[in-house]
């Protein structure tokens, strides 16, 4: 039988459009600005034009019922929990950085510049549901593309074309090493869905270590860590972060982070598939390389951090060493397959009480807190800054506590929640990363105690990154300025900063409903109860 | 007295009362921001508010804790654990644990009267929080008096930010869950860093607003990692689930403790061997916050310049309240915690950090010029002997340091207001500009030489009985070898360098010849005596003083049972560290029958 004839093969085949409505409304809504923004250039019309586009796919993700596909081993799209997730994160960060950009967009290319923030954030959620190395592929590219256009639009000076083209040669490269690993991966399984991978690895892994899959793993954390800043795949960062415009800055430390960590945890197995089998070697290689990598990202975004005296590349940095401590939450994930968990007996059965974070739900939690206050700090310099004069200089800052006070009350919130303060968002994800690295298993033969290590560096890496982030309250609220900055007046990226401060201080005093989303999303593997309890 | 405690204090009355004095100074802040230059009547009459919350709360539960058996205390279940009242919150029939959940790490939610996985807004009075949050209440009032002329500027944010770190404290002294005490504990560092960054006097007080704050967080996030090492590594032995709850956390660690001393005793010593060492570094970690917050020599280095550069309304403050989150957080977290490692390493360890500190800034202190310097490293040295005392781990030296920490509060509290009043007359604190005061300002001198001599620890006045209640209980430490006594030793020998210091400084400004620092504007009227205000500030401390130190029998007696919660666990500790159970007696409350039910 022809096996495209087979039915369920068909409504696998035919349902990735009912799966993907959302994002289909998105990219329209983009076609749409592209191809009549060359006739009307108005600010506002595309404004609210992608402002409706993105209710539509709003609407269209909450209506839209995306059963599971019938063949997983065939789909290219996965509707699961943690797919899910990530969509609502992408499409509310891109009506926060449409409202966000205000200052940014202006006449001359409005419409191109709110299509391709509308590009970028379908893909973004694209790849969270991405089920296939294709799909995925295609889904990190449609993030890489338009973010070459927004750096090349406003660039008229020198940094900033620098940036732009710094950012292209580099995302290109890394996006050929990433797809070298994915041949690897092809080449070892004969297969490019994600399904298919992990199940052949996993049983491949279970009877004897893979050389070449760990090859091709390696090249993929090479190329994803471009993505999620990871040093030594960080070197972008500070300068295009210092030349690039600050609202494309903002989406470019927030969106290729959130869809990097998706892309990683789907590709290591840690998401949808049973994540107490992963494709991967977890006794030692893959958590001890991403272990190393973790640690030298937040110490040395740390460190670098310390040293500078332009608040923009300050942030990118600190955004380095935050890379760093979402790394943590993926180490973690990848200890799961060797956790015990404690053996209970409670009414006759016996049950298994396995961690209490399992990782990838910390890291989700971190994710969401980090794109507040990265946008809402960003927002806060778009905001002071005019064409005149760009915030560049932390000393610009000075008196901002008098001049305005808005501003500088929501940044001294980002501030202190990137510290990781208790009552901030920052200090909820940091919370659940520290419990989740008590959590992995201590005992290990080889990684012994390098976990409870992991989050003392991080307690150690939190207090070296206080000092800098202190460095702007400091100089905002206790130093007056030589020349006030004006400000560009523009309300709805005020509007934005404050939404997202407040949504800071929210969940950092109450952070369930974040954390109960997380969780479903990610699940905590549950432990199979051991033989050994049985016959007790 | 039952009776009058049920029909005074219905349950519900207690617990919103006890809600009100964590909250009220945040909704307090928010008010008194919205006034100017007004502010300040303000916040005086707002913190008299506060102050009356917290005298009712101490007065209903002073008649619950002191009803309170110690012999029965946490006797009710198979491991000591404290008992807070008035919980906010707290299920009906369940008087010690709360339902309100802030967040929770499990889908499941729990069955009846079991702990799990959750933070919660878990708030509660027992005896040894209950004086320090009057405390925390009352010197709000005094910071408030002596900031009256000397604050300025944008007075109603300066006394916002005083009721957030009052409400910070109160609310950590209060928490009884650990991520919530953590929270509390970080969340004083923000209002300090503004208090001390924005209204110090002095051009240092940026670098001593960011020195302040950047070691206290470098601490404290160590801190996070011991108090979530403790969590996680001691689940319920009979759900398996971890628990943020303190009350049910100690009870777990107990558990595990014993469970592993009983393999010992079986011929098995490798489990026991494996806990000691956890306890180890999750001491290490969980005092690292600790000895920086309250400081122990050698973390101390942030404290002069903090104490000096701050309004002196906020040094009222910080040395009377915040310094006593260290100690109090050795004693409520350390001690329970880690008991095991408190035994072993705590006297021979931090205790002779804590000696070195102390006789190390009584030198410091006698060498300052600047009286604010001399009281802040006083108050380095007077902290160092409360910490040997807390870890003498015994019923005098857990009850005398949580009495001391109240005395030390007023008293210190107190040598700090006084200076307002030089300060606010002449800009200055220096030792060397004044001289011969008593005949300048009589009624001045009465009252600092009261509160100065309370604070040497004069018999009849209040730190008199915390020290000696702190030095039995540091002889009697019951520990095989005998370097206690060295320590004891030397924390008697405090006690004679600070009236040394003390002293000095009394003659100095106001014995020896007449001196005082010119004035600020040439032909003003000469500065007068004490004022109402002042008189109120100092009297009400001093009239405090005296009360604590003849009659302070009613704050032992409400102490009492949770003191003897700690000494059990430290009983237990003992005899896991040491092998050998060693006798003890009950001093504090000498009953008849103490010793025969006692171990």
């Amino acid at each position: 039988m022809n096996p495209l004839s087979d039915p369920q093969l068909q409504h696998t085949f035919t349902g990735v459009f009912r799966l993907v409505a959302p994002e289909i409304a998105l990219v329209g809504t983009a076609c749409v600005v592209f191809l009549f923004g060359s006739a009307f250039n108005r600010r506002w019309i595309w404004f609210t034009v992608s402002l409706l586009g993105v209710i539509a796919a709003m609407v269209l993700a909450g209506t839209v019922r995306t059963p599971m596909p019938e063949v997983l081993t065939a789909a290219p799209i996965v509707p699961d929990a943690a797919a899910n997730f990530l969509r609502w994160v992408a499409l509310i960060s891109a009506a926060v950085l449409l409202f966000l950009t205000w200052p940014e967009a202006t006449r001359g290319h409005a419409a191109e510049y709110y299509g391709s923030l509308l590009v970028a954030v379908a893909g973004v959620s694209l790849t969270g549901r991405a089920n296939d190395l294709v799909s995925l592929f295609l889904a990190l590219e449609l993030i890489s593309i338009p973010t070459y256009i927004l750096l090349y639009l406003p660039s008229r000076s020198r940094p900033s074309q620098e940036a732009a083209a710094k950012y292209f040669l580099l995302s290109v490269l890394s996006s050929a090493v990433l797809l070298f690993g994915f041949s690897y991966l092809y080449g070892l399984t004969g297969s490019t869905n994600l399904s298919v991978i992990t199940d052949a690895l996993t049983k491949a892994n279970a009877e004897a270590l893979s050389p070449m899959a760990l090859v091709g793993i390696v090249l993929v954390v090479a190329g994803i860590g471009f993505k999620i800043t990871a040093v030594p795949f960080h070197f972008y960062a500070p300068d295009v972060y210092e030349g690039g415009p600050a609202g494309v800055v903002a989406m470019l430390a927030v969106l290729p982070k959130v869809a990097g960590f998706a892309a990683l945890a789907r590709l290591l197995g840690l998401v949808g598939a049973d994540a107490r089998h992963l494709p991967f070697d977890t006794a030692t290689q893959l958590p001890l390389l991403l272990w190393i990598l973790a640690i030298l990202t937040m110490t040395v975004g740390n460190v670098l951090a310390l040293l500078q005296d332009n608040v923009r590349r300050m942030l990118a940095y600190s955004g380095v060493a935050h890379g760093g401590y979402m790394l943590m939450g993926v180490v973690v994930a990848c200890s799961l397959p060797e956790a015990a968990g404690t053996v209970i007996k409670l009414e006759g059965a016996p049950k298994v009480i396995g961690p209490t974070v399992g990782g990838i739900d910390a890291l989700l939690v971190y994710l969401v807190a980090y794109a507040l206050m990265t946008f809402g700090a960003f927002a806060v310099i778009l905001y002071l800054s005019t064409p005149a004069r760009e915030v560049g200089a932390i000393d610009d800052l000075a008196g901002l506590g008098k001049t305005h006070p808005i501003s500088a009350g929501a940044m001294t919130v980002f501030l202190l929640s990137l510290i990781g303060l208790p009552l901030t968002a920052g200090f909820a994800g940091k919370l659940l990363l520290f419990i989740g690295t008590f959590t992995a298993p201590a005992d290990t033969a080889a990684m012994r105690n390098l976990y409870r290590l992991l989050a003392v560096v991080a307690a150690v890496n939190s207090a070296v990154g206080a000092y800098y982030y202190l460095r702007v309250v400091g100089v905002m609220y206790l130093r007056t300025a030589l020349t006030p900055i004006v400000g560009s007046r523009a309300v709805p990226t005020l509007m934005a900063s404050v939404a997202l401060a407040g949504a800071t201080v929210f969940f950092g005093i109450y952070p369930q409903p974040l954390l109960t989303a997380a969780r479903r999303a990610a699940p905590v593997p549950e432990l199979p109860v051991p033989a050994v309890a049985d016959a007790k | 007295m039952d009776k009058i405690y049920e029909i005074v204090a219905a349950p519900r009355t207690g617990r919103t009362l006890v809600l009100l004095v964590v909250l009220f100074p945040f909704l307090a802040a928010l008010f008194v921001s919205l006034f100017g230059k007004r502010g300040r009547r303000v916040a005086l009459l707002l913190a008299l508010v506060h102050l009356g919350l917290a005298v009712s709360v101490a007065a209903i539960a002073s008649m619950h804790l002191g009803t309170r058996d110690e012999l029965s205390a946490g006797r009710g279940t198979d491991h000591a654990k404290f008992e807070p009242a008035m919980v906010p919150g707290a299920r009906v029939g369940d008087d010690g644990r709360t339902a309100w959940t802030l967040m929770s790490l499990t889908a499941t939610p729990p069955s009846a009267g079991r702990a799990g996985p959750f933070v919660q807004f878990f708030v509660g009075v027992d005896g040894l929080n209950l004086w320090l949050v009057a405390l925390t209440s009352f010197m709000v009032v005094p910071a408030i008096l002596v900031s009256w002329e000397s604050v300025t500027e944008r007075r109603g944010a300066f006394y916002a930010w005083l009721f957030v770190l009052q409400g910070a404290a109160v609310g950590a002294f209060l928490s009884f869950d650990v991520i919530l005490f953590y929270v509390f504990f970080e969340l004083t560092l923000v209002p300090a860093f503004f208090l001390i960054g924005r209204w110090g006097p002095g051009s240092a007080r940026r670098d001593a607003a960011r020195k302040f704050f950047l070691y206290t967080l470098a601490g404290s996030l160590l801190t996070l990692v011991g108090v979530v090492g403790v969590v996680v590594t001691n689940p319920d032995p009979t759900t398996g689930q971890i628990t943020f709850s303190l009350p049910d956390l100690m009870a777990n660690v107990q558990h595990w403790l014993n469970a592993a001393q009983a393999e010992a005793a079986a011929g098995k010593p490798e489990k026991l061997a494996a806990l000691h060492q956890t306890q180890l570094w999750l001491f290490v970690a969980l005092m690292a916050g600790f000895m920086v917050k309250t400081p122990i020599f050698p973390f101390h280095t942030w404290l002069p310049s903090a104490y000096g550069e701050a309004p002196i309304g906020v040094t009222v403050l910080l040395s009377a309240v915040l310094a006593k989150l260290g100690t109090f957080g050795i004693l409520r977290f350390v001690l329970t915690l880690t008991p095991d490692a408190a035994v072993a390493y705590g006297l021979p360890v931090v205790g002779t950090l804590a000696a070195f500190g102390i006789v190390y800034a009584a030198l410091c202190a006698y060498a300052q010029k600047d009286m604010k310097q001399m009281a802040a490293y006083s108050s380095v040295s007077h902290l160092g002997f409360v910490v040997l005392a807390v870890f003498a781990f015994n019923t005098e030296g857990v009850a005398g340091s949580v009495l001391h920490m109240v005395n030390h509060g007023l008293s210190t509290g107190a040598v700090f207001a006084l200076l307002a009043f030089l300060a606010d007359r002449y800009r200055t604190t220096s030792m060397t500009q004044y001289g011969g005061l008593m005949g300048r300002f009589p009624n001045f001198a009465v009252l600092a030489f009261v509160l100065c001599l309370a604070s040497v620890g004069l018999p009849g006045l209040n730190n008199f009985v915390s020290e000696m209640l702190m030095l039995g209980g540091l002889f009697r430490a019951d520990a095989p070898k005998n370097h206690h006594y060295a320590l004891a030793g030397i924390a008697a020998f405090s006690i004679f360098l600070s009236s040394w210091y003390i002293m000095t400084m009394l003659q100095r400004v106001f014995f020896s010849p007449p001196k005082e620092p010119p004035a600020d504007a040439p032909g003003a009227a000469p500065p007068g005596d004490v004022n109402s205000r002042e008189l109120i500030a100092f009297g009400s401390l001093a009239a405090l003083c005296l009360v604590l130190g003849v009659y302070p029998q009613p704050v032992l007696d409400t102490m009492r049972a949770d003191v003897r919660i700690v000494t059990r666990i430290g009983d237990d500790a003992r005899v896991r560290v040491y092998g050998e159970p060693k006798p003890t007696k009950v001093l504090v409350a000498a009953e008849p029958n103490n010793g025969k039910q006692d171990r």
